[in-house]
């Protein structure tokens, strides 16, 4: 393998928790910050880039790749928002195929057109499907393709859970020279307890919160206008947030090997929590308790 | 508990399954997997089994799909295979089986076949991927798709004929005298008035499994036939007989007369048959008397091979020969519930003899226990002819893979079979002993 060129990043997080959102914004700041930027969106459902390029259609790797025998950058790239090199690896359709072989297949093609020698990134941002279910989803932190991957997350326990998976997956790959866990986004962040809940998570598995990402209107808004916040709303708070989030990933190469909580921690773990929870969401108050 | 295997001899249940279809006249398998599977097939089975192979190259029809039917599901490439083959391949019977690839990407084959069925195609699938097991779990998984999947697709089926008796256990090609077997069977079947209901031969189509649910009787040879028997037995309350294996020689005396019980037939016709053919095979014995102690015949042999080849053969040569069961190996992995019996059965085919039993399919496990037992004479597979040349001692090629002799229609089954084993072992030991 030919030295690698620029800096890859793996993005994983469960489906919807806001990954694609977050992966273009942060794609959005860097450029904006005058770096050159690809993001391969790692996902069957092909819209991870989407809010880069004006919402424009852009076939995927792999339809392109189905359809016709010989492919070039061009056909299966676009320029989105500050430059930003968008390529949807795509899938099958639910039901039918393997997406995993097929993020495989998507890879090994954009190695052979010979991407990053002709693009020449700062930065690869790669946008993973979910839950690491099977071996093809582990593609990107694995050979060394990408060298960092974040997770984001929800204080939602789902969210906590495929965090915890990925970290399984980081655990076992890192040995043997696949991708360091740079650190968790905390997204979506609307209850009270929601960070101390982030936070108590990366220090039980021994790894760290980058950022944390409000709920806010804004992002929506933006989305329905087929952009990222940078681009429609550049003086906001929210594109603050993002901005300072792709500063850490850019002055930040600390890694870690992540300790995920088995089976048993992770639920008494999450039962903790969960009576917490409950008791504040309730208004519990317990005797003694200062008021 | 894992350890590497060297030369394994069960090839995986594509294969078995493979090996089931094409030995029913008129059945035209399609295989649903990447390429190479049915060249595998081919080169690793069909070609090492008595060098009777299919003439030119394996005619089998195969989707051989590609990258992108794995990312994108193969479910059309099969439509496309499974309609090109029809056009093409005149048949009574089209069978998908299924391959690694197309069963980790979850085709639906199912539906692939009803898709058939609606066109009016005589079409049924087995799901044999090679991680479902190896030959023997194909040929289960073929014969099952045949027992579940035909009685649907043939609502029209004729009543069987009084005392039909379906035969289930041998693999084609896993035995490489599969043929030559069943028709011994066949024959003493017929010999006292049932009817034999073959199921895979040359003259054996796919009327044959039409008849099969209207049997009286499932005669089950090995393992492998206890499924099918089952399952028939399920759905039609079919009685069976389990033997453990192949009935050589005097052993298919006890056969007839079980059958004769079980099925109240005529007894003294039996027993005349019986007697006609034990007098027949004495005077062979009295043949070959002279060579016997001239030559030296009686000595301990080493046996390799499938539990219904060591059960039939071992015990030909242990109790009517006089030969010495020093080494057996068994080389199909038979459930646990049938070791047991295997153990019981082959460790006293000679009382107070020390005969070494074992389950291994590994090729250089089973030479060291050839090796270390010594015996004069060694009867396996192709596999084992290499530890029979560094004993010095005779070798006959009995078992899979058979790549050193022409097998047609040669088989070691029934009375005929016993007759043809003590020439072929005749003939080895002699030419040895005329070598020294």
């Amino acid at each position: 393998m030919s030295e690698k060129i620029g800096k890859h990043i793996a993005i994983y997080g469960k489906g919807g928790i806001g990954k694609s959102t977050t992966t273009s914004n942060i794609s959005a700041a860097l450029a904006e910050s005058g770096y050159r930027v690809i993001q391969i969106g790692c996902d069957p459902k092909s819209d991870s880039t989407t809010i880069l390029r004006g919402g424009n259609d852009l076939p995927t790797v792999l339809d392109t790749l189905r359809e016709q025998s010989k492919v070039r950058i061009e056909d299966i790239s676009a320029v989105g928002f500050g430059g930003v090199l968008c390529i949807e690896a795509g899938g099958p359709v639910p039901g039918v195929g393997c997406a995993g072989r097929g993020i495989n297949a998507a890879v090994e093609l954009l190695q052979e057109l010979k991407l990053f020698d002709e693009f020449k990134p700062d930065f690869v941002l790669y946008d993973v499907l979910g839950d690491v279910v099977c071996g093809g989803f582990a593609v990107p932190i694995r050979d060394g393709l990408a060298d960092r991957a974040f997770v984001v997350t929800s204080s939602d326990f789902m969210a906590i859970f495929a965090a915890n998976n990925l970290f399984k997956a980081v655990n076992k790959y890192a040995p043997s020279g696949g991708a360091r866990l740079g650190g968790v986004i905390a997204n979506s962040i609307l209850a009270p307890y929601a960070p101390a809940l982030i936070d108590d998570f990366a220090g039980k598995t021994g790894s760290q919160v980058i950022g944390y990402v409000p709920r806010s209107l804004v992002v929506a808004q933006s989305e329905l206008y087929g952009q990222t916040v940078i681009e429609a709303v550049p003086q906001s708070e929210q594109a603050q947030v993002y901005r300072n989030l792709a500063k850490f990933i850019d002055e930040n190469e600390e890694t870690v090997i992540p300790k995920p909580l088995n089976g048993p921690e992770l639920k008494k773990w999450a039962r903790e929590w969960g009576d917490r929870i409950f008791e504040v969401e309730a208004g519990v108050v317990h005797e003694m308790a200062s008021i | 508990m894992s350890h590497h295997l060297e030369g394994s001899r069960n090839s995986c249940a594509l294969h078995g399954a493979l090996q089931l279809f094409e030995s029913i006249a008129g059945v035209v398998p399609v295989i649903h997997s990447t390429s190479g599977c049915g060249v595998q097939h081919y080169l690793g089975g069909t070609r090492l089994s008595g060098g009777n192979d299919p003439f030119g190259s394996p005619a089998v029809s195969s989707s051989n799909i590609g990258e992108k039917h794995v990312v994108f599901g193969g479910g059309s490439r099969l439509r496309e295979q499974l309609k090109n083959t029809v056009k093409v391949v005149q048949g009574d019977l089209y069978a998908i089986v299924t391959g690694c690839s197309t069963e980790m990407v979850g085709d639906d084959i199912p539906a692939m076949a009803k898709e058939g069925l609606e066109q009016d195609w005589p079409v049924v699938y087995a799901n044999t991927p090679g991680f479902r097991g190896d030959v023997h779990q194909g040929y289960h998984l073929a014969a099952k798709t045949l027992i579940e999947q035909l009685p649907e697709l043939w609502k029209d089926a004729e009543p069987a004929p009084a005392g039909l008796i379906n035969i289930w256990g041998i693999i084609p090609d896993q035995d490489p005298f599969w043929r030559g077997n069943l028709d011994e069977l066949g024959r003493l079947l017929e010999a006292i008035g049932l009817v034999p209901n073959l199921l895979l031969g040359g003259d054996q189509g796919t009327a044959a499994w039409k008849r099969a649910p209207g049997a009286a009787l499932n005669l089950v040879v090995s393992p492998w036939g206890e499924l099918p028997a089952r399952l028939l037995e399920e759905c039609y309350g079919t009685p069976s007989l389990s033997l453990e294996g192949l009935p050589v020689g005097a052993a298919a005396g006890i056969l007839l007369t079980r059958l004769t019980e079980q099925l109240g037939l005529d007894p003294l016709r039996t027993e005349e048959f019986i007697n006609r053919e034990q007098a027949r095979l004495q005077r062979q014995f009295a043949l070959l008397a002279d060579s016997y102690y001239r030559k030296g015949f009686q000595r301990e042999f080493a046996l390799v091979g499938e539990s219904s080849q060591v059960v039939g053969i071992g015990e030909f040569l242990g109790k009517s020969l006089g030969l010495l069961p020093r080494t057996l190996v068994i080389t199909d992995n038979p459930p646990e519930h049938v070791r047991e019996a295997l153990v019981n059965r082959l460790t006293t085919i000679v009382p107070g003899y020390d005969t070494e039993l074992v389950f291994s399919e590994d090729r250089a496990e089973i030479a060291d226990a050839i090796r270390s037992g010594q015996a004069g004479v060694v009867l396996g597979s192709s596999l084992e002819q290499e530890v029979a040349v560094e004993l010095g001692v005779p070798f006959l090629a009995v078992s899979f893979p058979l790549t050193n002799r022409i097998v047609l229609d040669r088989g070691y089954a029934g009375y005929r079979g016993a007759v043809a084993l003590l020439e072929d072992l005749g003939s080895v030991i002699l030419a040895d002993s005329l070598s020294v």
